[in-house]
């Protein structure tokens, strides 16, 4: 069947395309930062790290990628807890409301964050909690739970039933199970959930906009340079803050696959 | 993701073995309250009260600069009537439905490509470049869009040394549609990709068998048989498009304005938050009567007999 | 008289609507190797967990030595089970699988580790002891499951169809380990399964359960060869039961008129039957003959089909008005006698083999 083979091929031409467009702003991003063009136009202008030099002298950009890192761990710490712990009890209870729990606990990222960021800022403000770094924690973990939430939950579908019970039934109580049998069971999991929320906090810009005030993280740095100087130093920014948060990814997704290799060969075949 | 389904289940209503049943008929207790409490207080507390109060401030009012409680309609009233404001909202809503159109096309063929013909390594390969652009800055991704198209960028520039151009692709409805895609395109792939794998392989095969060729049986059987997943991806990239502040700004030029720009603005200028949560909550009822009229499209009746 | 063991007084659970165990009584002593059997869902199951703690009776008491144990929580009980899965954890070795039960107890690592390879050493998997269990054989994940339960000693053991998921050659080879354990033991066996052979094969004395009630326990022999009621008879082994009203008793014959004409039955030991009752007839498939010997009771047939299982086979046989009858033989007996599906066979029995269950 010719025919066949030839739409496949032209399908396969069509697939590059997109993976093209999708990755091109990535990869250009990339090679402009280490463009000595200020305005990247092609054929390219010679190799620099001066944007590089640069951003490492900003005085403005060093308090920024502090507070976005300090945001993180904290957010990584508390979602991962909160989600945890949520989705234990989705996993484990049926209670009246449970449904509406489920909701709140997964309906964040849904919302844009623009009304979210919005929300926050009129709240907080009312209850002083406006301008300073635990403003943007606080938001952060709203958003990043659900992610944390269904990591674990997934990793608790794959459980035998029996095993908590297993625990119970040779002397372990409710507490002791969890320490022995759940947290190591979902240990990957839980690394997993650690590194996917801090990533997702550091490159959060929209609503640490709405609520830092003063308190800039990096994403919301970024945002102020639109208005300023625009240059490959924002490039600049971004390689570095991409090779940080796909270093989270790979973490997380190592995490997963050495505890359970089942997990590659699940991910790998379909139907 | 499927729950795990029960081993052993004793017909009359027990629900399977193992821990979970175990919890009924002892009512809460320290253990489970402690594990279930904190996540419920906290997006109560700081998801769900932030939401409501959103919605109670469209009824106040801004007095000497400052926003003071009130039950006035005035901002509703005043937004709603505006000419204005219904021209954003519906540019804004045209918007998100081109977004979710464009890329809902442009990813079906890379989706079925992946689901039906592709090796489960490249199709596992495929899945994590997909998942990759969630975790680097949309915001530069955006912007390298602004340098790559604009009047003297790369792709003008290139177009230069064949003769053509140079086209104006960025403060239009063109870049801003790019940016949506950036925004979307991912999500509506693998989204797209999740429902088409699952398609059961035995209907093509028997389509096929019924000598029904290859385009008819994908917009026949495959369509229909995903429905469900295209619509939500579909669904998907219109939320994130509708709300999106980014794309419009960066690559549309701001002009015409969409709802989430003229959030910022109002914010910005006089920080008039009654007004600007008026806009918030139109744009969530927007959101989930799209989401409703969604849900009842993907679950409704699948096909038609010819 | 020794007190019981284990003793279940009206026990009942209700799920919403539902009632999963209706009010049973049972009371087990030290040392036997009770099996309990039914369909799915008579609520052999969660019988089991109720003893276990796993779930809450919503009314009765159940009693180990006398102690009500309706509220005690799972982990303050020592009634081990062997799940149907197996329930290992799968991120710890054999050893610490085994020595899970003693770690929870407070027992010191060194003492643990001497009765966790005693134990393993007994079930034949010693050498598996630093393994993690997801690289052993399915017959060997078992006695990882039972030695773990084993190693607290408790005084009975519960066992949830531990076996359904073994190859069938295991299952027999299973069955005569588990005898023998609980032999040289001496603990109390309580069994739950839906296979007759396991039951029959290993059990002491052996429950029926049907719709969340007993209904017979008994040795298996009494069981299987008087089966208190109709239900009993059509689970357990090979019967044929037709119904039928009482003509007539005498000369210690009852006899009956059935879909299959007049049979006659002995007339039942220790229950009064009268002329006109409804009743169920019984008769054993392994008690009918083939051929024409003299038989108390002769019916003409036509062989529909023939079923080999081992050394048994099964016959089906259709009498007048489309009554079926089967008959089962060791395979040698049929040798010989030209039997041809579509064919006539006379089949018969003595009044003896047969009995009458109440309708």
């Amino acid at each position: 069947m010719n025919g066949g083979r030839l739409v496949t091929f032209l399908l396969w031409c069509y697939a590059a395309f997109v993976f093209a467009f999708i990755f091109a702003p990535i990869v250009v991003s990339f090679i402009v930062s280490f463009n000595s063009d200020r305005f990247p136009t092609l054929p390219l202008a010679e190799f620099t790290t001066r944007w590089y030099e640069d951003i490492w002298g900003d005085p403005t950009l060093w308090p920024a990628l502090q507070r976005t890192v300090i945001v993180g761990m904290c957010v990584a710490l508390i979602s991962t807890l909160l989600g945890f712990g949520a989705a234990y009890t989705d996993y484990r209870y049926r209670f009246f409301g449970k449904n509406f729990y489920l909701a709140l606990a997964l309906l964040p990222p849904t919302i844009p964050v623009v009304i979210l960021g919005l929300a926050m800022l009129v709240f907080l403000s009312q209850v002083g909690l406006f301008g300073q770094l635990h403003s943007v924690i606080l938001s952060h973990v709203v958003l990043c739970t659900p992610f944390a939430m269904a990591l674990v939950r997934l990793r608790l579908s794959q459980m035998d039933e029996s095993l908590e019970a297993a625990a119970w039934n040779l002397g372990a109580s409710e507490w002791r199970a969890m320490r022995e049998i759940i947290l190591p069971f979902t240990l990957p999991a839980i690394l997993s959930a650690l590194f996917i929320t801090m990533a997702v906090s550091f490159d959060e810009f929209a609503i640490a906009f709405f609520v830092s005030g003063f308190a800039e993280t990096l994403p919301v740095r970024i945002l102020a340079m639109f208005q300023g100087q625009v240059s490959p130093r924002i490039n600049a920014i971004g390689s570095i803050v991409f090779s940080v948060t796909m270093a989270l990814v790979i973490l997380a997704q190592v995490a997963l696959i050495v505890r359970n290799p089942a997990r590659a060969r699940l991910a790998g075949a379909d139907a | 993701m499927p729950a795990s389904a029960s081993a052993s289940h004793d017909a009359a209503g027990a629900p399977g073995s193992g821990a979970r049943a175990a919890a009924r008929g002892r009512g809460p207790t320290l253990f489970g309250l402690t594990m279930g409490l904190p996540a419920l207080v906290w997006q109560l507390v700081l998801f769900a009260t932030p939401l409501v109060f959103m919605v109670l401030m469209t009824f106040w009012l801004v007095v000497n600069f400052r926003p003071t409680p009130d039950l006035s309609l005035a901002n509703w009233s005043k937004l709603l009537s505006a000419g204005y404001f219904r021209d954003i909202y519906l540019r804004t809503f045209l918007y998100g439905m081109l977004a979710a159109g464009i890329a809902s096309v442009m990813a079906f063929p890379c989706a079925y490509l992946l689901a039906f013909k592709a090796r489960p390594n490249i199709r596992w390969l495929a899945v994590f470049l997909l998942i990759t652009p969630f975790f680097t800055s949309y915001l530069v991704r955006t912007y390298t869009w602004k340098v790559i198209l604009t009047g003297d960028g790369m792709v003008n520039a290139a177009l230069g040394f064949v003769g053509l151009g140079p086209f104006s692709m960025v403060n239009n409805l063109f870049g801003t549609i790019v940016g949506y895609l950036t925004l979307v395109l991912p999500l509506v792939i693998l989204l797209q990709l999740f429902s088409l794998a699952y398609v059961d392989r035995n209907l093509i095969e028997a389509a096929h068998n019924l000598r029904c060729g290859a385009v008819r049986t994908v917009f026949q059987v495959i369509v229909p048989a995903a429905k469900i997943g295209l619509v939500l991806a579909a669904t998907f990239a219109f939320i994130l498009s509708f709300g999106d502040y980014v794309s419009p700004t960066l690559l549309g030029g701001s002009k015409p304005p969409t709802m989430s720009i003229l959030i910022v603005d109002v914010v910005k200028s006089g920080a008039n938050w009654p007004e600007a949560s008026v806009i918030a909550v139109v744009m969530s009822l927007t959101l989930l009567a799209v989401c409703f009229a969604a849900l009842i499209f993907a679950y409704g009746k699948t096909g038609r007999r010819t | 008289m020794p007190e019981p063991l284990l003793t279940l007084t009206r026990l009942t659970k209700r799920y919403g609507d539902t009632e999963a165990v209706r009010g049973i009584d049972l009371s087990i002593e030290q040392g036997e190797f009770v099996a309990i059997m039914g369909p799915s869902g008579c609520g052999k199951t969660t019988t089991l967990r109720m003893i276990a703690g796993l779930e809450v009776p919503s009314s009765g008491e159940i009693r180990l030595r006398n102690r009500l144990m309706n509220h005690v929580k799972p982990w303050e009980r020592d009634t081990p089970l062997v799940w149907q899965s197996l329930a290992l954890f799968p991120f710890l070795t054999v050893l610490k699988n085994v020595e899970f039960g003693l770690k929870m107890r407070g027992i010191s690592a060194e003492e643990r580790r001497k009765r966790a390879m005693h134990w393993l050493e007994r079930l034949g998997i010693a050498e598996f002891s630093l393994r993690n269990v997801a690289t052993l054989s399915g017959g060997q994940r078992q006695r990882v499951a039972l030695a773990r339960a084993l190693v607290t000693e408790p005084e009975i053991l519960l066992l949830d169809e531990p076996m359904s998921a073994l190859d069938a050659h295991l299952v027999v080879r299973m069955q005569g380990e588990l005898t023998r354990l609980h032999r040289e033991l001496g603990i109390t066996f309580f069994y739950v399964t839906h296979s007759q052979s396991e039951a029959f094969a290993m059990a002491s004395r052996v429950v029926i359960m049907n719709h969340g009630r007993i209904e017979q326990a008994g040795s298996a022999r009494d069981v299987y060869r008087s089966p208190a009621n109709r239900f009993v008879a059509g689970f357990v082994g090979t019967n044929n039961i037709l119904r039928g009203r009482i003509e007539a008793v005498a000369d210690g014959r009852v006899s009956v008129s059935t879909p299959a004409g007049k049979l006659t039955a002995a007339v039942p030991a220790g229950r009064a039957v009268a002329v006109g009752d409804d009743i169920d007839y019984v008769v054993s498939a392994d008690s009918i003959g083939i051929g024409g010997a003299a038989a108390e009771n002769v019916v003409q047939a036509t062989l529909v089909s023939e079923q080999f299982v081992g050394s048994v086979v099964t016959l089906f046989c259709e009498a007048v008005q489309g009554v079926e009858f089967r008959v089962q033989k060791p395979q040698r007996e049929t040798v010989g006698l030209e039997l041809t599906p579509g064919g006539p066979i006379r089949i018969g029995w003595n009044a003896a083999s047969a009995y009458l269950l109440p309708a």
